[in-house]
């Protein structure tokens, strides 16, 4: 396929940024291609999905709303396979203050993207990043050295802080006007949000960011634990597809090193937790609405018993004497006649 | 019922049990190896369709003709972009 100059792929979260960054590409007259990497961590997706968030509004999708705002051709790209799990769990420059390996993530995005520019005949691919926003991954040094590890040099265009950049080829080569690029810097947002304005940008999310699991200091804590326990178990230190799902949902308790509580917090965890039955051990009250709770691991006879006083704490049933405890688990129901736990402190020490 | 009035579609699309993005992932997939001018029905079980459907129609210039709701489920039209 030929190169159009006309066409650029544009990389987008549905941010204020990226947003703006595809509305001042998108006045210069050149054709856009959107693309929105789903990586299974994000978590306004995970909250459309159990049904809103608490105050009860559903999040739309923001990529979706706004392509759909500046008419401009949008794919999904899923990456939340094993190519990207794996590299989560081994990042080559490390992780920021959580689980979040910011720029191999980049690095791992702007390769897809490159690919996409290739298939396309695009002449260059764009982001809404602004040098000097984020403490890691968008210092000068960083932005180079994912520009540089994804095969994009020259052709990786920041527009919001262009002009502070050193030109990029389709700047050099007339494609893009750079006097139209702007000299955006640091973390005040006033200008995004004066620009916005001039140009007719009424929506974005609010608050701006951090919509990643893996910069979540809670999340965080649930997957290094899982890793430790694989690890600890002889297994390898990786994160499966699913692991996704389950570290986002209920609340997590480590029973011991070689067993695992999670307990459904409402309607929607508990059905995503019914789904995920097969290989683990599911626990609910008998007779008293509660939450399913699933037990992964090989848990000791304390721990069954421990995990049952757990699950009927949280349920219907917690001032109760004495609750029945369903425990299912290959086909076989094992009925569990528990007091519910008392004890906060050694609940929240459980906790993970 | 709206649905009367809504063409008989070329392709039905089942996307139940798939979680949003997946229905819009499909969606365009399906899009692509229908011809100009052809009617896609989406079938899901995310709610999110409602909101993504219209957007995505927007977004890639196919005509959407309408989401409803049917029983636990979703139904979306959409007509393929005939290009100008």
């Amino acid at each position: 396929m030929t190169v159009s100059a006309r066409k650029a792929i544009a990389m987008i979260s549905g941010g204020l940024d990226s947003t703006l960054a595809l509305a001042l590409v998108k006045q210069q007259g050149i054709e856009v291609k959107a693309v929105n990497f789903y990586t299974g961590f994000c978590i306004t997706e995970t909250q459309r999905r159990k049904g809103g968030r608490p105050d009860g509004t559903v999040p739309q999708n923001e990529a979706l709303r706004a392509a759909a705002d500046l008419e401009v051709d949008i794919e999904y790209v899923d990456v939340s396979e094993a190519g990207y799990l794996d590299l989560i769990v081994n990042p080559r420059y490390g992780y920021g203050s959580n689980a979040n390996p910011c720029i191999d993530c980049r690095i791992f995005m702007m390769t897809k993207a490159r690919e996409i520019m290739e298939r396309e005949g695009a002449a260059f691919v764009f982001t809404g990043e602004v040098l000097g926003q984020r403490p890691k991954s968008q210092k000068r040094d960083a932005l180079r050295a994912v520009e540089k590890a994804s095969g994009l040099q020259g052709r990786l265009v920041r527009p919001l802080s262009a002009r502070l950049l050193e030109p990029t080829i389709p700047e050099r080569e007339g494609i893009l006007d750079r006097s139209r690029l702007l000299d955006i810097h640091g973390r005040s947002r006033q200008r995004q949000i004066r620009l916005a304005r001039e140009l007719g940008i009424v929506e974005w999310p609010q608050p701006a960011g951090g919509c990643c699991y893996l910069t979540d200091e809670s999340f965080s804590r649930k997957f290094f634990d899982i890793l430790d326990a694989r690890e600890v178990a002889g297994e390898e230190r990786r994160i499966r597809k699913e692991d996704i799902v389950l570290l986002s949902t209920g609340r997590h308790f480590r029973l011991s090193k070689g067993a695992k509580l999670v307990v459904g917090r409402s309607e929607s965890e508990n059905a995503i937790l019914d789904s995920y039955g097969e290989g683990r051990a599911r626990l609910m009250a008998r007779d008293l609405s509660g939450p399913v709770a699933l037990v992964e691991g090989t848990p000791t006879w304390e721990e069954r018993q421990l995990a049952a006083r757990i699950v009927a704490r949280y349920g219907k049933g917690r001032t109760l004497q004495r609750v029945e405890v369903e425990w299912s688990e290959d086909g076989v129901v094992e009925v569990l006649e528990v007091e519910p736990e008392s004890d906060e402190t050694r609940i929240e020490s459980l906790r993970i | 019922m709206m649905e009367v009035t809504l063409p008989a579609p070329d392709r039905t699309l089942d996307t139940s049990g798939r979680l949003c993005p997946y229905p819009i992932v499909e969606t365009a997939r399906a899009m692509k190896a229908l011809p100009p001018g052809a009617v896609l029905c989406v079938v899901a079980t995310d709610p999110g369709i409602a909101t993504d459907m219209p957007m995505w129609c927007k977004a890639t210039r196919n005509e959407h003709l309408g989401t409803f709701q049917v029983g636990a489920s979703w139904k979306s039209w959409v007509r393929k972009r005939v290009p100008a």
